[in-house]
């Protein structure tokens, strides 16, 4: 039943992990924690629901369609509420950020009402034994899909010309902007990737769970905040691992019968981690700079 | 100096902000003294006041129960009204939010001035309403709080639901006779007042009639995943699941259970009596079943409530109405009676009528309320999921 558990657990955290590449990205650029991702998460989502109940269409069309939609919104965002902001404090874009969040969660309110919505079945599950643990087609589905997103991301960071732009910014973004790298650019690009994913991990969800909601971005925005900052904020595969962690620790304190500490275990994780690895689990140390 | 100006603009708002409350609270007072004035001396019509959430969370509740309060009014207003004044329904939202439950209280009872408060339908917000209305002697009855603590608020609120108390445990006997039930497992919203409160009568209940309990699982409202305490319970291999919580997370939990392989029924109470269960849980909850006070019988229905059927049948395109609704419009129609018998519309005055109501026959059934105002009500509805649609098992006489 542990095993079973685990694996429950690591479900919900490859999709925190999804959630969680995309704040670790742009903290990593502009050092800002973008709290509207939670809600690029949601709106993904639901344009998943749209696709199959309005448009007919199948698993890998709604997942493309909630995709581009959120890369559009997510490009639009920084361009409308970060990019005016970027030369002032560093609290303002923050702000501006926790406003653009409100704006989504009651926009999205106002558009299909409050109550949470069934995510319209889009693939006919089924229940697989190995061994001792059963695992169900929509948790291999969320495990392979996430698999292979993060894998294309690294791919993109690590070989692809814009991805390496993008760690040259995040080394030191006004040296990469005088090097010739089209900084504006750059980190359109990264806000385009990390909405996409976020968009996918709002359909996996969606289908895992089977409801939707315009609330359902608040806490697993939290939550995957909470995983990039464990893993190390910056560090792509620092998010990937804490997403995974915070998962299994979650579902292991709701089988052990916490589940009004549920939101708790994930903050009190970061808080321990935080006190022994200021930098988190795969951070950086902070020295580097100096 | 930019400074000192941000301090000057701060505290000439928080200084604004302390006038503002404390003419508010000055007027209250005389705004209160009015109401009563005008009330007794007595405008065209007699204001009450609904309580319950036209959105949000449990919209589902307040709207069928505005529904079925409408239809009273009409059909008392047609009828020539009350002590020769017309009904009025004074409605408001809160958006299925507990503090906007109190703020609309508030509200309702010093600038709309109504004489009498039919909800909330649920038993979280009533609980916080009531102590507003008692304080300000304005008579609240809830046409869906079933579960406890309600009526021990004060001698002015009321209830004619069929309350868990009185149902929980009349349907545990029955499922362990009738359905020979002999192990459970129980799922509670620890964060739900309402699941807590039915949790504990199930409890008291199932150790009563000696049926075991597996496991124990909670959850918090909101919550969507489900998959842990699924995969906790799944081995136990009950007969089926006590679920105190809402339709919504019903739904939910019903069909994680079923993807794992739990093949046990669900039974809840009325929180979960809503169409989302359906809509949310599929197939999932074919089988499951639910207690409450009133169902749309039109076999077993009498003339009263035939008509009334008739009559939602025909305002909503041929749907049947539901305990909410039934709940709403019978409050409504009690309040009335109490104002005809007192020849008054004074809280002060009608309260004492209302509480004397003995064998009162409404549309939801027979309501007596006893000595604590704590209604009694029979026969239990039990009914089961069948086909997408809540149909009548089968029904459980209380005394």
């Amino acid at each position: 039943m542990l095993s079973q558990q685990i694996l429950n657990g690591i479900t919900l955290g490859a999709t925190y992990a999804l959630i969680a590449l995309g704040y670790t990205m742009v903290y990593g650029i502009i050092q800002l924690i973008n709290f509207a991702h939670g809600e690029i998460y949601m709106v993904g989502a639901f344009v998943g629901v749209l696709a199959v109940t309005v448009f007919q269409q199948g698993l890998v069309a709604s997942l493309l369609m909630a995709m581009l939609t959120c890369v559009i919104l997510g490009v639009s965002i920084e361009r409308i509420a970060y990019r005016p902001l970027r030369r002032s404090t560093r609290l303002a874009p923050l702000i501006s950020a926790i406003g653009v969040s409100i704006f989504l969660q009651t926009l999205m309110t106002k558009l299909q009402g409050p109550q949470p919505v069934p995510f319209p079945p889009v693939i006919t599950d089924a229940l697989y034994k190995i061994g001792p643990i059963e695992v169900s087609k929509v948790q291999i589905l969320i495990m392979v899909v996430a698999s292979l997103l993060m894998a294309a991301l690294t791919f993109i960071v690590k070989y692809v010309k814009i991805g390496k732009a993008m760690r040259a910014a995040s080394e030191d973004y006004d040296t990469a902007a005088l090097m010739g790298i089209n900084v504006n650019r750059v980190i359109s690009f990264t806000f385009a990737i990390g909405s996409s994913l976020a968009a996918a991990g709002g359909v996996l969800v969606g289908i895992y769970f089977n409801s939707v909601s315009p609330f359902m971005g608040v806490t697993a925005g939290l939550k995957a905040f909470c995983a990039a900052v464990l893993g190390g904020i910056g560090s792509i595969p620092g998010a990937m691992l804490g997403g995974l962690f915070l998962g299994v620790a979650e579902t292991l304190g709701v089988a052990g019968g916490f589940d009004t500490y549920k939101d708790a275990i994930a903050f009190s994780l970061l808080i321990i981690v935080l006190l022994f690895r200021p930098t988190g689990l795969l951070g950086r140390p902070i020295q580097r700079k100096v | 100096m930019k400074k000192s100006k941000i301090w000057l603009i701060l505290s000439t708002l928080l200084i604004t902000a302390l006038l503002i409350t404390g003419c508010g609270g000055g007027g209250t007072e005389n705004k209160q003294a009015e109401g009563e004035k005008a009330a007794a001396d007595g405008g065209d019509t007699i204001k009450i006041g609904f309580l319950g959430a036209k959105t949000g969370g449990h919209a589902a509740y307040g709207v069928e129960t505005l529904k079925g309060m409408k239809m009273a009014v009409e059909d008392i207003n047609n009828a020539g009204g009350i002590l020769g004044k017309k009904l009025e329904i004074v409605e408001e939202d809160h958006g299925s939010k507990l503090s906007e439950g109190t703020t609309v209280t508030q509200k309702l009872i010093t600038r709309d001035k109504v004489v009498a408060i039919v909800g909330d339908p649920t038993t979280g917000i009533t609980k916080a309403a009531a102590p507003i209305a008692q304080q300000n002697k304005v008579v609240l009855i809830s046409a869906g709080a079933v579960s406890t603590g309600v009526v021990e608020i004060g001698d002015y609120i009321f209830r004619d639901v069929l309350v868990d108390a009185v149902g929980g445990p009349a349907v545990t006997k029955y499922l362990k006779e009738k359905l020979g039930w002999q192990k459970v497992v129980i799922v509670t919203s620890s964060n739900l007042d309402y699941s807590v409160g039915l949790t504990k009568i199930f409890e008291d209940a199932i150790a009563a009639n000696g049926i075991e309990v597996l496991e124990r699982v909670t959850y918090s409202e909101g919550d969507q995943n489900f998959s842990a305490q699924v995969t906790k319970i799944k081995d136990k291999n009950p007969d089926g699941i006590i679920f105190t919580g809402y339709y919504t997370e019903g739904g939910l939990f019903m069909k994680e259970a079923r993807k794992q392989g739990v093949t046990a029924p669900m039974v809840g109470g009325d929180g979960l009596l809503s169409d989302v269960l359906m809509k949310m849980g599929g197939e999932a909850v074919e089988g499951s079943m639910v207690y409450c006070g009133f169902a749309a019988d039109e076999a077993r229905a009498g003339e009263k409530t035939k008509k009334f059927i008739e009559a939602y049948k025909a305002g909503n395109n041929g749907a049947l109405p539901d305990m909410f609704s039934a709940q709403g419009y019978d409050a409504v129609m009690l309040l009335a009676d109490a104002m005809k018998a007192a020849n008054s519309d004074d809280p002060v005055k009608f309260r004492d009528e209302l509480a004397k109501t003995k064998d009162w026959s409404g549309v939801s059934g027979t309501i007596t309320f006893q000595e604590n105002r704590e209604p009694i009500k029979s026969p239990v509805y039990l009914l089961e999921v069948k086909d997408g649609k809540f149909q009548i098992k089968d029904t459980v006489d209380v005394i």
